[in-house]
């Protein structure tokens, strides 16, 4: 059996994480789960990952920031970086559930950092655009991307996407993080075109939405694992310049029709 | 009486919305609610709070002052004062 421990680049969202480690599991489920996803090693921060116990608990990550010392734990892994040296260390079990939620927090407070977001919602690209629809869970997200797929449009996720502001405007970038459709995703980036909050419906219809109801689908759906006040400021500045930049509006579907592929460019 | 470390609030069309990180909570607040808790976040005293909430949405200076006390009561339950 070929091991296949070493180093190997990991990019999401432009955030380049370089992972190095001893262990052949480690390396071999983070090739697999992030195929979509690797880059060529050397641009990223610099993470040594060492395999650490798989505890259950705590489910919930802890992420903090304090004098340029970044630390992310849950019961599975327990990781400091260091942003201004560019380079951590981190002990993980192996296996994907929990690197996927080492990367899904460390992703989601980047993006935070950096003025962006990361969203609970079905994520499509149609006509050169990103359209997003955040909702919790039962909302519709993976009914709505399914629809799409089977349309012909492109599914970014049906379940996480990662949003940032760019000097033209707010991107959305293909996303590893799915929900039921269970998808790779693919490493790349569309100008948001709309966001558009769900409802199930009979019929399909775009309707337009108070910007206080808008906001607080998405603060709701905003996925920050940090319980400080600054985080916190950084994503209530975040979440009012998207919706600032691109209103939201409601959009009725239903489950039978993609219609709504025609409503929402 | 001052709002707890931790929070973060904003005001967005009208509403101000708080979060409660610590214990993943949004909190909405519109109307004369939100105009105490911009005055408590100034830390204005229950008077001044009242005078102002008097001003903008023309109630005497006693209810208004009623009206504060009441909201800081609930506010407290909720935790959100230290």
């Amino acid at each position: 059996m070929a091991v296949s421990r070493g180093a190997l680049g990991v990019a999401i969202a432009g955030f380049g994480v370089d992972f190095k480690s001893d262990s052949a599991g480690i390396i071999t489920i983070l090739r697999r789960r992030y195929a979509p996803f690797i880059e060529r090693p050397g641009r990223g921060l610099e993470l040594a990952v060492s395999e650490g116990p798989n505890r259950r608990e705590p489910f919930r990550p802890y992420v903090e920031s304090a004098a340029g010392r970044l630390e992310l734990r849950r019961g599975d892994f327990n990781a400091e970086i260091f942003s201004g040296a560019g380079r951590g260390k981190a002990a993980a079990a192996p296996n994907e559930q929990c690197l996927d939620a080492f990367l899904r927090s460390l992703i989601s407070w980047n993006l935070l950092e950096s003025g962006g977001l990361m969203l609970h919602s079905s994520g499509i690209a149609l006509g050169g655009k990103a359209y997003v629809f955040p909702g919790k869970s039962g909302a519709g997200k993976s009914t709505l991307a399914k629809l799409a797929l089977k349309a012909g449009a492109e599914v970014i996720s049906d379940e996480i996407n990662l949003l940032r502001p760019g000097p033209r405007g707010w991107r959305v970038y293909g996303s590893p993080f799915w929900g039921e459709m269970r998808a790779g995703g693919r490493q790349a980036n569309w100008p948001l075109g709309g966001i558009f909050l769900l409802k199930k419906a009979a019929a399909t219809s775009v309707l337009p939405c108070a910007p206080g109801e808008a906001f607080r689908t998405v603060m709701r759906c905003l996925v920050n694992f940090s319980r400080s006040a600054e985080v916190s400021a950084a994503a209530l500045l975040a979440a009012g310049r998207l919706l600032a930049a691109v209103p939201a509006r409601r959009l009725g579907f239903s489950k039978d029709s993609a219609d709504f592929l025609e409503l929402i460019g | 009486m001052k709002i707890k470390k931790g929070l973060a609030y904003r005001r967005v069309a009208g509403e101000l919305f708080v979060v409660d990180a610590g214990k993943a909570r949004l909190h909405e607040l519109n109307g004369p609610a939100a105009v105490i808790w911009e005055g408590l976040a100034k830390n204005r005293s229950q008077a001044e709070i009242a005078a102002e909430l008097a001003a903008q949405f023309e109630v005497g200076e006693a209810a208004a002052l009623a009206d504060v006390g009441d909201f800081v009561r609930e506010l407290q339950g909720a935790g959100l004062l230290a």
